[in-house]
């Protein structure tokens, strides 16, 4: 009885241990969030800067709109300036520029932080709506097509040709991929110039690939003709992630797997005669688990990121692209809109990830008394 | 190599040889990347780059054109089947693009002199050009010294200002700056439009008057600056112990900042320490425009204007950019022009004047003015250039360019063929939501509109001059004193002591009766207008079709007038404190609308506003479907789904309201919008709902109704959206996300496709004069002068004026007359005996200005020829 307690009040010890390290955890990655978040608001705001830049675009506009208007032209001075301002206190309420940047701030982060993403100031969804959160959801379906094709292919390439190459220690393979490896230092638009130079201009026309879009100038009408085009219209982007991305991960993963491959208890496993694949996989895959996934997660969010420069070279409709937009608009809502999502999903997959370490690892345990051992 | 070496690293051989090749591979990289995305070789000057506006298209084919005209007067709408609009926002991809075939034009207009010498260089590329963008040294004219800093500001004298434009060689910014894609400008009107090409005798007075003397300027500018109290030690200005600081803010977007370096590397030169504050344009903005001018954080500041039209009218320029008047900000604010100037500039402004030659002497003696006070330098006038593919012929607007010529959808071609898919690329597509009655307002998206939507009269896009569409006649009556003048013979120009406006003549609406309010009602002492305009429609005017199949009607047109109204009232549900602005413009001249024929359509307009041209009175008087000119023209129908969804706060028609109302911003193309439409459509038909009833049951039918919510349910089942206009277009199809719209041709457009191909070529005239390069005093001389278009004689009731003017050695204008016409477009210039006398012995120059009616780009000539004196014979 005194035994079943005991085991009770551990469990029930456990419990609270973890859910004390949770809610303090998750507080932390909240308050940590929120602080980047209203850093953010603060930056793409010019700390209250962009307010003038605002109110003077908002009145250069007005003005431009009254000059070029042929029906304006004979209208008294003063009956037309009285226009003119009234044109610019609509737009300046409008854009709620009537109160100043300080006193919205605690308004505009609380709202952030409660993902209340409100609407952009001038630039629209490609469905035309206002909603900042309809922006980032239209643009995310293409980013995360591409992104995730790229970047899975890449994952799990490296991952399997490193551990090939892991065994291969030495050989000319091994070396090859030694000696590409700095080859990452290029960003994939890089290589995607390249690629559209030589793949969409300079071979014959029956190689040729898109040099950009999602599709072509023709939109094809079924289902599955249009997923054609779009596959077709990925191939260099993706092409140009992968050859700046693969090499250096084959390189990272390979060197990994080695320095896992001399430890003490895999000479031991050697020793004790086990199969190479067995040695592999419990010995070398699973202690070296945890960084995969934590690598794997983190990729995951890096999906949502998009790339600005990426999508512009191949005219990419995505994420990086609304941003690249929003930046050049100075649509602070969409921007720290972007910010948010993506400090949240940063947020929960740390947290998440923490759980999934003491799942995976044996020497992790969570909250107090627990820790890395 | 390359790889070997790598390998080489990587087993580690001597690092330092390994990294010439990587270098070499990297430069090499970064060299084809700079090719591909345009970039690459120093600006060149474009070789024999034609700055008179002609087009570099494919030789004209006439017996292809001659075929293509049969052809297409049988075929109805669009010259081609389609266009597919497509997102491209590189432009250098853009050129690679239509190099290999996949793209027709691109909607882009650059001054970039490497892209253009690509254009000429490749065979399969052409290009329009357009001009609209120009460029200004403007002044801080605050002084003698800033009250902030106590510190001199040289360019509050006017003088100093003045000497400007003699110090700054605009030849050079023109042809070594913008690489020959820039064309010298002096005056606040611009040189390729038409009243540039009315007053060319005063301009080039004047421009040889302020032509590139630096000497002069600094002999100039030192006399002011010693009468300011500023010394000259050791070649700098001095002013109370320090250097003489000029702050040049230069933006570094474009060539500004080259022509920045440039002034600043001038003004350095004659003395002043110049500090170069290189800011985008929100830093500039925050500088230029928000600070007060008194605090002296600039002198002088590169600026760049635009103009998407041809403007005929540019008398108001001169308040717009020389008194306080121009603008609130407080950089205008600190503008005091001479009294004699100030009056005219306002009397311009206001056309206060009785006749067209009153304005010309106004005109001519406010540009003298202007020169005087160069509160801004004006620099050059720029040619942007659009690329397109080398068989691809439209109408480019001289202005506007590709994307703002109104007539691109009727006469757009690829080749002198008929039909074919033609694809353009837009920077960007589908920018904002697409509404009949305030909707997106993006040149990308306006273009397309257009394309959907006809009008009842369409601008020329080379004299900017109005052609009817759907009007029969216009018949324009001012009040005596009112200074405007006919040019086309659709409309027929009169005057008359007093124009009354009718009693029955709509002036005003009442949003709760919902019923227009007359003249009887609001004034029944009487109303006198300054413009009366009756316009008699085509006799098929009501037999023209919407894209639905729905026949239009007149209460499409009343319709507009009523939201014109509706929507500026704030008892209305459609009220939108956003539209009041532009309302309370539109009330300042209006003066009614009336009905005087229902079949054929023949209506009245009442106006204190007037244009110079009646064209223009006519074509803006013009009562139609359209609520804005940039969106679509839809019926009463489609409009009514959008007015429906606004009154029950679901949708709104403007960005302002949708803001206000924290809803969506109306889309009939695409979106959420499209299922509340969607919805309203459905509630409509069921309860024959027709909009403001109470006035427009006259003039709709019960059947009329069933009918086209009917047709408008059939599209939108057919289409999957409610852009339903009446244009040689239709829109067949949107991917907004992929950015991506198709137009195909309306088979049944009211016109045949052949009705604007004579517009498709800017018809400049091509100059050229023949003379004696000695003449002696005493004797008669004569000057052949050959005026041509693509070869062949300039027709000589086209051109308008051909004007010559003689300056002598000082840059005097001695004579100026008409040339005498001859054959074949030859015209003389006779130079009598008693003329030739009055020359001094020297060099002369005899210059030559051409007019035309068919397009607003004046065309000059110019010959030197030198004197001798009778006794050296």
């Amino acid at each position: 009885m005194s035994r079943k307690k005991s085991v009770a009040g551990s469990r029930w010890s456990t419990l609270t241990r973890i859910a004390r390290y949770s809610a303090f955890r998750l507080a932390a990655l909240i308050f940590t969030a929120a602080t980047g978040v209203f850093l953010t608001i603060i930056i793409a705001n010019m700390g209250g800067h962009l307010d003038d830049i605002r109110k003077a675009r908002i009145e250069d506009e007005a003005t431009q709109q009254m000059m070029m208007d042929p029906e304006t032209q004979m209208m008294p001075d003063t009956d037309r300036r009285e226009i003119i301002e009234q044109m610019v206190q609509t737009e300046i309420r409008r854009q709620g520029l009537d109160r100043p940047f300080w006193q919205r701030l605690p308004g505009d982060l609380w709202s952030a932080v409660r993902l209340d993403l409100g609407r952009a100031r001038d630039m629209t969804s490609p469905s035309h709506s206002r909603e900042v959160s309809r922006i980032i959801i239209e643009h995310l379906p293409a980013t995360l097509l591409l992104f995730a094709t790229a970047n899975f292919m890449v994952f799990f390439a490296a991952l399997g040709l490193a551990l090939i190459l892991s065994r291969r220690y030495g050989s000319l393979a091994d070396r090859a991929v030694i000696a590409m490896a700095p080859s990452s230092a290029a960003p994939g638009w890089f290589y995607g110039i390249f690629l559209i130079l030589i793949f969409a201009y300079l071979v014959p026309d029956w190689m040729r690939l898109p040099d950009g879009g999602m599709v072509g100038d023709r939109v094809p009408e079924g289902t599955l003709a249009y997923a054609g085009t779009v596959l077709k219209h990925m191939i260099l982007p993706v092409g140009a992630m992968f050859l700046s991305a693969i090499f250096i991960s084959i390189y990272k993963w390979r060197t990994f797997f080695l320095i896992h491959s001399s430890e003490d208890y895999v000479e031991m496993a050697k020793a004790k005669g086990l199969s190479s694949r067995a040695i592999e996989r419990r010995y070398i895959l699973r202690p070296t688990l945890p960084p995969i996934v934590t690598s794997f997660a983190l990729m995951l969010i890096a999906l949502w990121s998009g790339a600005i420069i990426l999508e512009r070279v191949f005219n990419w409709p995505g994420l990086g692209t609304a941003l690249y937009s929003a930046i050049q608009h100075q649509e602070t809502n969409v921007i720290v809109g972007l910010v948010v999502v993506f400090a949240y999903l940063l947020a929960v997959t740390v947290f998440l990830l923490d759980i999934v370490y003491a799942l995976l690892d044996p020497r992790v345990k969570l909250g107090e008394g627990g820790g890395r051992q | 190599m390359v790889i070997a070496s790598l390998f080489g690293s990587a087993v580690g051989i001597n690092r330092r040889r390994t990294l010439i090749p990587l270098v070499v591979a990297a430069a090499l990289g970064l060299f084809l990347a700079f090719r591909l995305i345009g970039g690459g070789e120093a600006p060149p000057v474009v070789p024999d780059i034609e700055t008179t506006g002609e087009t570099d298209a494919e030789t004209a084919d006439p017996e292809a054109e001659k075929r293509l005209a049969v052809e297409a007067g049988r075929q109805r709408g669009s010259l081609v089947d389609s266009i597919v609009f497509v997102r491209e926002s590189e432009y250098g991809r853009a050129i690679s693009r239509l190099k290999a075939g996949t793209m027709h034009i691109m909607g882009d207009g650059r001054s970039d002199p490497e892209m253009y010498r690509r254009i000429q260089n490749s065979p399969k590329l052409g290009s329009e050009i357009s001009y609209g963008s120009y460029g200004a040294l403007s002044f801080n004219p605050v002084g003698p010294t800033f009250p902030t800093t106590g510190k001199l500001n040289p360019f509050s004298v006017p003088k100093i200002r003045e000497a400007m434009n003699r110090l700054i060689d605009r030849e050079h910014i023109a042809q070594e700056i913008f690489g020959g894609l820039a064309v010298p400008r002096y005056f606040p009107i611009s040189s390729v439009f038409p009243d540039y090409a009315r007053l060319a005798d005063v301009a080039r007075t004047l421009e040889l008057r302020y032509e590139h003397d630096p000497a002069a300027a600094e002999a100039t500018i030192a006399r002011e600056m010693e009468k300011l109290g500023a010394q000259r030690i050791e070649g700098h200005w001095m002013y109370e112990g320090e250097q003489v600081e000029v702050i040049l803010l230069i933006r570094v977007e474009d060539a500004r900042r080259e022509v920045g370096d440039y002034v600043a590397n001038l003004l350095e030169g004659i003395g002043f320490q110049v500090t170069r504050l290189y800011r985008t344009a929100q830093e500039a903005t925050r500088i230029w425009m928000s600070s007060h001018p008194r605090e002296g954080r600039w002198h002088a500041y590169t600026a760049s204007w635009i103009s998407v039209i041809i403007s005929r009218d540019q008398a108001s320029n001169f308040g717009v950019f020389y008194t306080p008047r121009g603008r609130a900000a407080p950089l205008w604010q600190a503008y005091e022009p001479s009294p004699e100037f100030d009056e005219l500039a306002d009397r311009l402004q206001r056309r206060d004047f009785t006749s067209w030659e009153e304005r010309q002497e106004m005109m001519a003696r406010a540009l003298e003015l202007s020169m005087k006070e160069s509160y801004h330098v004006w620099l050059t006038d720029q040619i942007n250039v659009w690329p397109k593919a080398h068989n691809v012929q439209v109408a480019a607007d001289l202005a506007g360019g590709m994307t703002g010529s109104i007539l691109l959808p009727y006469t757009v071609r690829i080749g002198e063929e008929l039909g074919g898919r033609l694809v353009f690329g837009a920077t960007n597509v589908l920018a904002e939501p697409w509404n009949p009655v305030d909707g997106s307002n993006w040149i990308f998206d306006t273009m397309i509109m257009r394309a959907t939507s006809d009008r009842s009269a369409l601008g020329d896009p080379h004299t900017g001059l109005y052609h009817p569409q759907r009007i029969e006649s216009a018949e324009v009556t001012v009040a005596e004193g009112t200074p405007v003048i006919q040019t086309l013979d659709w409309v027929t120009l009169d005057s008359q002591p007093e124009i009354e406006v009718p009693l029955d003549t709509w002036i005003d609406w009442d949003p709760e009766e919902r019923r227009f309010i007359t003249v009887a009602e609001k004034h029944p002492e009487g109303l006198t207008a300054r413009t009366r305009t009756r316009i008699h429609f085509t006799d098929d005017y009501l037999e023209t079709l919407w894209h639905d199949g729905s026949r239009v009607s007149l209460a499409d047109m009343v319709l507009s007038q009523i939201l014109t109204f509706d929507r500026a009232k704030p008892e209305s549900p459609l009220y939108d404190e956003g539209f009041v602005p532009m309302f309370r413009t539109f009330q300042t001249y209006y003066r009614g609308f009336r009905i005087v024929s229902r079949d054929p359509v023949v209506v009245e307009s009442y106006s204190d506003r007037f244009f110079p041209d009646a064209e223009w009175i006519a074509a803006i008087a013009a009562p139609w479907p359209g609520v804005s000119d940039g969106s679509g023209i839809m019926g009463w129908h489609s409009t009514s789904l959008g007015i429906r969804a606004e009154e029950q706060r679901l949708l709104a028609f403007s960005s302002n309201k949708a803001d206000q109302l924290r809803t969506e911003w109306m889309s009939y193309v695409t979106g959420p919008s499209l299922e509340v439409l969607a919805k309203m459509l459905e509630e409509a038909r069921e309860e024959s709902y027709l909009p403001f009833e109470e006035t427009l049951r006259e003039f709709v039918s019960e059947e009329e109704i069933e009918e086209r919510y009917s047709n408008l349910a059939d599209w939108y089942e057919a289409r999957g959206h409610f852009w339903v206009c009446n244009g040689p277009f239709y829109l067949h199809a949107l991917h907004p996300i992929e950015g991506h719209v198709e137009i195909r041709r309306f088979e049944r457009f009211a016109d045949p496709a052949d009705k604007w191909l004579g517009f498709t070529r800017p018809r400049i005239p091509e100059v050229v004069t023949d003379g004696p390069g000695i003449v002696h005093a005493g004797e008669e001389a004569s000057f052949e002068i050959s005026i041509t278009f693509e070869g062949a004689p300039y027709p000589e009731e086209e051109l308008e004026m051909v004007r010559y003017m003689l300056f002598d050695g000082r840059r005097e204008l001695i004579k100026q007359g008409d040339a005498v016409p001859g054959d074949d477009g030859r015209w003389r210039v006779e130079l009598s005996s008693e003329e030739t006398e009055k020359l001094r012995p020297g060099s002369n120059l005899l210059e030559i200005a051409a007019t035309s009616t068919s397009v607003a780009l004046p065309a000059f000539d110019r010959i030197s020829f030198a004197t001798i004196p009778e006794v050296d014979r």
